[in-house]
């Protein structure tokens, strides 16, 4: 009875999650068709938008859930540094090399934490 | 300007494709795996993680809602919790769709808008203006179209490999997510942007100390217009409507 109940929530918290997503996207849509692309709209919402997805970003590595949570921020916050400055580095797209950068420094130091 | 990058809208396509094989499709694998794994150390059972990423596809969304579940809150507060999260893609799909060919703006947009996540979107902004309005549609359909197939299969390859992946390549998976997201900003162009961008980022945690659930939407709107108001007052340099 008790897992039942259990199983029932995940899949109605899942469709629940579903369809709030999606609602979203498809306001988007609706929303989209009244907008012009050079309209003080659409620079407002740009600028919205753009805080949205940093604020996400930066709560991504500062306040971490789960496993990245047990590395120190001082370390999350250097090398995202490096990424960057291998990103900058040159004009030109830098995408890759900066994410392995950033992606084997992080791996490097789970390895150094293993046995130091 | 490189306006006629294609000859066709089959080109864009394929271009979109081609563009998708890199870093976007390596950073929802790789975001994705981190998902899957999570669920199952969560105990959630594997169809559920998987179809979890298939339907919604929203990571910040969907650990939010392991995440609650987990600490047994009630599913409206999920459904509300995940909706806020996700409204960040109202605004996702009101700056990127109007860039499309007038064409292109149909009902069908409604099938094409769930393959949206941050990676296509932040992607399709920046190469949107070096590419004509009527190839648009097939170059984010052929960019977005892998980075949503990839992601129930990175999910469920998580799901089955946690707990034998060594934990510190399980670390850097789960870091390139929000790594990729910080390096795409450095390609942002216009200052009101990347004001927003910085304002976001030091508004964000602060507002998330006041109320998780609602900070997304809190900095958006407090950051966003602020960055909207300065670069309109002081930064914009001249009137120029580009005409793309």
């Amino acid at each position: 009875m008790n897992a039942d109940l259990q199983g029932w929530g995940v899949w109605l918290a899942l469709s629940a999650a579903c369809v709030g997503t999606y609602v979203c996207r498809a306001a988007g849509v609706k929303l989209s068709g009244h907008i012009h692309q050079d309209s003080e709209v659409f620079r407002w919402l740009s600028a919205v938008t753009y805080a949205m997805v940093a604020a996400l970003t930066v709560r991504m590595i500062l306040l971490p859930l789960g496993l990245l949570a047990t590395v120190p921020v001082w370390l999350r916050v250097v090398i995202c540094a490096l990424s960057l400055g291998v990103m900058v580095s040159s004009p030109q797209r830098r995408l890759v090399p900066a994410l392995l950068t950033g992606t084997l420094l992080m791996l490097a130091y789970g390895v150094f934490r293993a046995n130091p | 300007m490189t306006q006629n990058r294609f000859a066709n809208r089959r080109e864009a396509f394929w271009r979109g494709i081609r563009d998708a094989m890199g870093a976007p499709v390596l950073v929802l694998f790789a975001g994705m795996v981190g998902f899957g794994a999570m669920g199952r150390t969560h105990g959630f059972d594997a169809w559920m993680t998987g179809l979890t990423s298939l339907l919604m596809f929203a990571l910040p969304g969907q650990v939010v809602m392991l995440e609650m579940f987990i600490s047994g809150s009630s599913l409206l507060a999920i459904g509300f919790a995940v909706t806020l999260t996700s409204t960040r893609f109202v605004t996702m799909v009101v700056t990127l769709f109007p860039q499309l060919h007038r064409r292109d703006r149909n009902p069908l947009l409604y099938l094409w808008v769930h393959m949206l996540a941050m990676t296509a979107w932040a992607v399709s902004m920046r190469e949107f203006p070096r590419m004509r309005p009527q190839h648009r549609l097939n170059y984010f359909i052929g960019l977005a179209l892998p980075c949503w197939l990839i992601s129930p299969m990175g999910t469920v390859l998580g799901y089955f490999v946690a707990g034998w992946v060594p934990t510190p390549v399980t670390l850097g998976l789960v870091f390139i997510n929000p790594l990729f997201f910080l390096l795409t900003f450095t390609d942002v162009k216009p200052w009101g942007n990347r004001l927003a961008i910085g304002l976001g980022c030091v508004l964000g945690p602060l507002f998330f100390i006041l109320d998780a659930d609602s900070s997304l939407l809190l900095t958006g709107l407090v950051g966003g217009s602020a960055a909207y108001l300065v670069d309109r007052r002081w930064l914009r340099p001249r009137p120029v409507e580009v005409q793309a």
